[in-house]
This record gives C-alpha cells, sequence and structure tokens, in this order.
C-alpha cells in the first residue's frame, strides 16, 4: 500500500505567498497513514531518533483514532512536535530507518507527528503532570530547540527556570531562521507558550554578555545551559562582499522571518531589497530556505553549489520543493568576486568545481578547475556557507573554553569547562539539526537534575 | 530583572527635524557608557532601530532623532505616557574613558550632538583631559544643545554652515587651526559620515589619532546579520560587536557611505506610506 499522499499548496498558488506548503492530513488520512505500519519488531525508526520518540506506539494508537494518548506519547520524549514533524530531516532518522521504506515508501512519520501535535493545539489537549517545587534555580541561554527541551524538562523536575532570549520574540532559529512556509510562526509560537503555562520564566530582549553579564547569572543561579546556538555568519572573504545586494543568508532569513520584510510596508516596517535574478551560494537547509523566500519576493533564483545535488545536506523535502519552485540549482561552481557597478552587485565570477576524494563528511571534495572561471549577471547575492557560534556571548564568558571555531568545549555530560554550567546545540555542535539540539537539550536537563541533585546545596535565595 | 514599560516620559522638538524623547528604560539608563547605544521598536511589527543615547537620569534615557524616516516621524508621534514595544540595550562597547590630553570631540548630526554630549560628560571627570567640544549645524534656527555641551567641556565652539550662528562653516576648519597649533591629542566624531572621511584625512595628515562613531544598518544588533559589516585596515568588523567606534584612519568610508545607501528607496516608500496615512487621519 503506497503512501497517503500529502495535500499541498499547488505552486503557482504558493509563489505568491508565505503560507505553509504542506496543507497537513485530514484525521481519515492520518489515520489512514498510521495503518500502514507494520508493528514490526526492530523499531528502528526509534532507535535513529535523536529523542527516541516512541514511533511505534504512538502510530498503534494513531492508528486506532486514540489522538490523546498518540500525542502524549511523542510528549514523553520531544515537547515541540508541530515543530519536530515539520523540521526533522526524517529520511535520515525516523523514516530512512523504517522497514516498509525497503520495499515501498516509508511512513510518513514527520507529517503524523505534526498532525498530532497540530491537533492537541487545536483542541487544547496539554500533557497532565504536576510539579513538585525546587528551590534551585537554573538559568537557561537561549531560547531555541536546546533551551525550550532543557528547560521543560529542568521545570517538570521542579527546579525554577529562566530562559534569556536576545531577541524581541523567542524560539531561536525556529524564529529567526525556518520560513513561515515551512514552520508557520503561529505553530512556534504556540508550542512556545507551553512554556510560560508551565511556569518557566522568558526574559526577552536580554542579551548574556551584553546587557546582563555571565558572572551576574552565575552569581544568582545554581546551574546554567549555554545554548546559544551558532547566530553569527560565515562570509566567503571574496572580492565584492561590502556591495550593495549582498546578504548573509542570516541577514536575508532574519530581515524575512523574524521581521517580516515581506509585508514591508504595509504591515512590518522592516525593509528587504531582492533584485531580479538572485545567487544564493550553498545548498543546505538555509540556502534552500533562503532562495525559496527570493522566489517568493518574485526574484529568479541560481542556488550556486561547489558539490553537486547528491551530496546537498538539505531536507529531501526542502529540495523537491525548491525546484518545484522554479530554482535553478548549478552545481560544480564556486564563487571567486562579486563584480559591482555603482556600489550595488552586477555579477559574480564563478569557477568549475570537480569532485575528489571523500573528505571527513564523507563527501567527496570539490576541487576548483583552472581557467575554467566564467561570469553571470546577478543583481542580489546570498551566501548560505554556514554560521558560527556568535562571538558577542563567547568573548564575555571567562573561563569558558571554546575549540578552534568557537564552538564550546563540554564532557560526555555535556558540562562546560566551568563547573555547574552546561552546553548543548549549535553552541556545541557548530550547525546541526533542531531535533538534534532538542535531545542535547534533554541530555543537559538529565546532567543538571544529577548535578544539582548530588553536587551541592542550593544557593540562598533573597 | 525584564525590561518592560518603555514610557516615553518628555517629548519634544529641538529644530524643526530634531526632536528629544525621554523614555522609562532603568536597566538601560543604570548600565549603558557613553559609546553603547540601545534598539529601539516603536511596535511589534515595526524596525529594530540602533540610537545614540545622550543622557540617562532616574531609569530613564534621552535620546535625539531626526525626523528622517517612517519609524522616527512615527515615534515622534507618540505622545507622553505611550509606551515603546521595546528599548534594548545598552549594546556596543562603551568607549575607554580614560587620559586622553587635549581632546576634540566634534559632532554636526543629532546622533553626533547626543555622542558628543555623552562622552566629553565622562572624559572631562577624568584628570587631565581637557576637552573641546564642537557643534556644526546648518544655521541659527537648528542650534540646540550648546548651553548643555558648554557645561562639560572645557572648550567649546560652535559654527553654522550659513554663517547665521557661531562662526561660518564647519567645526573642522576649526578642528585644523588647532590641528596647527599642536593642541589636539585626539579627535573623536560622529556625524555626516562624509564629513568624518575629511575628518580622517584631515587627522592623518596631522599623524593626531581620531576615533569615529558609525552608524551603519542593523538588524538584530547582536552579531547575527552582518549588515552592519565595515572593513578595517581590510578586515570585516560588525559595528554593532565590534563597535560602533572605530579608529577613523582604517576606516573605508567609500564602502561605508554606500553601504548606508541600500534601503534607500524602501524607506523612502515607508516614509511617504506614512504620511499619507498621518495626513489622512
Amino acid at each position: 500500500m503506497a503512501r497517503v499522499p500529502m495535500p499541498e499548496q499547488p505552486v503557482e498558488e504558493r509563489m505568491s505567498n508565505f503560507h505553509e506548503v504542506p496543507l497537513g492530513y485530514s484525521p481519515e488520512q492520518a489515520i489512514k497513514e498510521a495503518k500502514r505500519c507494520l508493528q514490526c519488531g526492530e523499531s528502528q525508526c526509534t532507535v535513529n531518533c535523536p529523542v527516541e520518540v516512541d514511533v511505534k506506539k504512538f502510530l498503534k494508537e494513531l492508528s486506532e483514532g486514540r489522538f490523546r494518548e498518540a500525542f502524549l506519547t511523542i510528549k514523553e520524549s520531544n515537547p515541540i512536535p508541530a515543530i519536530a514533524g515539520r523540521v526533522c530531516p526524517q529520511e535520515d532518522q525516523c523514516e530512512g530507518a523504517c522497514t516498509l521504506g525497503r520495499v515501498g515508501s516509508p511512513i510518513n512519520i514527520g507529517k503524523l507527528e505534526s498532525f498530532l501535535g497540530d491537533w492537541a493545539m487545536e483542541n487544547g489537549v496539554e500533557e497532565d503532570f504536576s510539579i513538585q517545587e525546587i528551590p534551585q534555580k537554573v538559568a537557561v541561554i537561549g531560547s531555541g530547540p536546546s533551551g525550550i527541551s532543557c528547560a521543560v524538562d529542568l521545570r517538570k523536575k521542579g527546579y525554577q527556570v529562566t530562559v534569556y532570549e536576545a531577541l524581541h520574540k523567542a524560539g531561536g532559529v525556529l524564529q529567526y531562521g525556518i520560513p513561515e512556509f515551512r514552520l508557520p510562526k503561529k505553530v512556534v509560537d504556540e508550542e512556545l507558550s507551553n512554556l510560560k503555562k508551565i511556569g518557566v520564566d522568558l526574559m526577552l530582549n536580554t542579551i548574556i554578555g551584553q546587557n546582563l553579564s555571565f558572572e551576574e547569572l552565575r552569581e544568582e543561579y545554581d546551574a546554567i545551559f549555554i545554548c546559544t546556538g551558532a547566530g553569527a555568519p560565515r562570509f566567503l572573504g571574496i572580492q565584492g562582499e561590502e556591495l550593495n545586494g549582498v546578504y548573509s543568508a542570516n541577514e536575508f532569513l532574519i530581515r524575512t522571518n523574524l521581521m517580516k520584510a515581506y509585508k514591508f510596508p504595509e504591515e512590518y516596517d522592516t525593509p528587504i531589497v531582492v533584485g531580479d535574478k538572485v545567487a544564493v551560494v550553498g545548498a543546505g537547509n538555509v540556502a534552500m530556505d533562503a532562495a525559496r523566500c527570493a522566489m517568493r519576493m518574485g526574484a529568479e533564483v541560481t542556488m550556486v553549489y561547489r558539490r553537486t545535488r547528491k551530496e546537498s545536506p538539505a531536507r529531501l523535502e526542502e529540495v523537491h520543493h525548491a525546484l518545484e519552485e522554479g530554482l535553478n540549482l548549478m552545481e560544480l561552481v564556486n564563487p571567486v568576486r562579486i563584480v559591482g557597478e555603482n556600489g550595488w552587485v552586477k555579477g559574480v565570477e564563478l569557477i568549475r568545481m570537480m569532485l575528489g576524494e571523500p573528505d571527513d563528511t564523507g563527501r567527496r571534495r570539490p576541487h576548483p578547475v583552472e581557467g575554467s572561471e566564467f561570469m553571470i549577471e546577478f543583481d542580489t547575492f546570498i551566501e548560505a556557507i554556514g554560521t558560527s557560534p556568535n562571538r558577542l556571548f563567547l568573548e564575555r564568558a571567562e573561563g569558558l573554553e571554546v575549540n578552534r571555531w568557537g564552538g564550546i568545549l563540554i564532557d560526555e555530560n555535556l558540562q562546560t569547562s566551568i563547573e555547574g554550567v552546561f552546553s548543548g546545540g549549535d553552541a556545541i555542535s557548530g550547525g546541526a539539526t533542531v531535533i538534534q539540539a532538542l535531545g542535547e537539550g534533554r541530555k543537559a536537563a538529565k546532567s543538571i537534575h544529577e548535578y544539582l541533585r548530588t553536587a551541592r546545596a542550593p544557593k540562598e535565595y533573597k | 530583572m525584564v525590561e518592560t514599560g518603555f514610557r516615553v516620559t518628555s517629548k519634544g522638538l529641538l529644530n524643526s527635524d530634531d526632536y528629544l524623547i525621554e523614555v522609562e528604560a532603568p536597566i538601560v539608563s543604570e548600565r549603558i557608557r557613553p559609546g553603547q547605544f540601545v534598539v529601539f521598536m516603536t511596535h511589534e511589527n515595526g524596525e529594530r532601530i540602533p540610537m545614540s543615547v545622550q543622557k540617562t537620569e532616574d531609569g530613564k534615557i534621552t535620546m535625539l532623532i531626526k525626523k528622517l524616516g517612517k519609524t522616527s516621524l512615527e515615534l515622534f508621534d507618540y505622545e507622553v505616557g505611550d509606551s515603546l514595544y521595546a528599548v534594548i540595550g545598552p549594546m556596543g562597547n562603551a568607549t575607554p574613558i580614560k587620559r586622553y590630553g587635549n581632546i576634540v570631540w566634534g559632532s554636526d548630526l543629532v546622533c553626533g550632538y547626543a555622542e558628543n554630549w555623552a562622552h566629553c560628560n565622562a572624559l572631562r571627570g577624568v584628570e587631565g583631559n581637557y576637552v573641546i567640544s564642537m557643534q556644526t549645524f546648518p544655521s541659527k534656527e537648528d542650534v540646540y544643545l550648546e548651553e548643555e555641551l558648554r557645561a562639560v567641556s572645557d572648550e567649546y565652539y560652535i559654527t553654522t554652515l550659513d554663517g547665521s550662528y557661531g562662526r561660518k562653516g564647519h567645526y573642522l576648519d576649526i578642528l585644523e587651526e588647532l590641528l596647527d597649533e599642536g593642541r589636539v591629542d585626539i579627535v573623536f566624531a560622529c556625524g555626516d559620515i562624509g564629513r568624518m572621511r575629511d575628518l580622517a584625512r584631515l587627522t592623518e595628515k596631522y599623524g593626531v589619532p581620531a576615533r569615529v562613531v558609525l552608524r551603519q544598518i542593523m538588524v538584530d544588533a547582536t552579531g547575527m546579520c552582518g549588515s552592519c559589516r565595515v572593513f578595517i585596515d581590510g578586515e570585516m568588523k560588525l559595528t554593532c560587536i565590534d563597535g560602533p567606534m572605530f579608529d577613523a584612519h582604517k576606516v573605508d568610508f567609500d564602502e561605508v557611505i554606500n553601504r548606508l545607501g541600500m534601503f534607500k528607496d524602501a524607506e523612502g516608500k515607508a516614509k511617504e506610506r506614512y504620511q499619507r496615512q498621518r495626513g489622512n487621519r
């Protein structure tokens, strides 16, 4: 039996809006899809999940129409199912391990997960638990996926948890990075509202290391979880990056997603300038997001990638949607310099690449083909070549050891070089998935609980 | 430890374009140091605008703002008692307040006047500093902050471009005279970017160090977007977290000036739209 197809917004329709592309399963469709599960003995889906959601169990419950139970089963391991179901690279995780995938198409686990998350929100279904208060205080720096999961777990154990967020909206990369058409901000806000409901304090507009110091936090809290993400853009370092029309993908996405520049000037005040012909460098999820945003703002977008589509680290669904939406994916090319005219991007000089031996990521390493340079005209140039941990915090966190590229050093329990200070998410890994960050948040919560339970008495509280 | 409220406590025109606005922001007020700035948002859908703070008092901050784009016009329409959506800060790095010797602080634009006052107020308290403030305005009716600046300076000069008040011309003319006399150990400036480029050239000629406050276009102002990148001695720096003050002799001013114009058309549209709507009200 084939997968129950996911209804989607038709291409021509969705190119003029930022609404979500998949329209979601109806209850009947969801039950039908869940029924396909063989309930096989291996449960590789769970083994392959960074937070070990009991997939088999929730599919069984869902297939029997027991939505509430199915939802609560997911919630035991994943505090944000409506989000994770939308952004996880399922093909590399649960769905990639699905037995059905060997003979046909795997269960659409991601969409069933988000179906249940959405259903719970619409029907006001929540976890039922009571919190036994513990006076010890924990600060969580950053409100992205790992911060959320760490805060929720610690709060459920009874700790007094405060989450600090630098921006004016919570969610970290979920808010500023991932576009509306992939992850509606209503879903983010809704799943985050749960934090407040269970008594987590959320401090927006508070930049640790800037308007509140790390030392002050250390004095006030019994333990700290640093999940400041990898928010600093990397630039290629080529000629012409000062030109107008050159964006880091971060800037392009922050303007678009956090500041809603695509609704400028009618509803929002932050502008964005998108030319007719846009080049996006890179081919990961962020590159796909930037490209698809630009296409929705009317641009013709060419993705320039030094490897081939096969090596792209983006989610399959994103590549599929982007190509469907008219993305021109140019493989085996790399920008050499950006050429300007009157201070604006005019074109890009590219060089052809060829693939050599595999590197440490297992992907074949690209090499430039000498003398193969050529020019293409563009008026906007977006660099999506990765991000680094934000140095604003790191430079001002005394005693915190980092590695060569700024990732925070941790031990096997996610504790940093400072006792009682833990870290997880992109701040340690440099740029991974939402679900991995979420898993690390949960692991950190366990370590922090262990640390606070055994290591010390609570600080004196005023 | 959360900042809320951001109520406007005082507001007034300084000249036909510039206004003063005082806003409640206790944490910023307590913590901000000269050189640092704030980011404000008028409402939830607003821009994040970086802004100088002239002074702080009793949990309130005073900003001097030019009616330039949509957001600054809109903020001017806020009445005493209205609340901003957010005032975030302090952002950026504080200027080291230490002994510099004979200091010239020059300003010829709204944010510059604010920075001028904030810095001189602090620098003058350091033994061994002699603070010379200079202001330039287009014309006599534009002048403000003169008395306040005089009060925090050892020496003060004012010029107007049309000569209707003080000396005719730009403060750079007076600076050049002082440089000729060998009376200057360091120059600070904030204001018109083109004139800061001139200032950089002038001081370089005399071998006198110069520092300028840059106000590039920012979004998050925490080092995440890279919009405010500038090239200092060829190296990419972010104005928000590496600045906002830089060695004037190392700034690539042409590039800085160019980047300031990136959203000019869009900003113009938003401003027109706001004025039209406002007129209809």
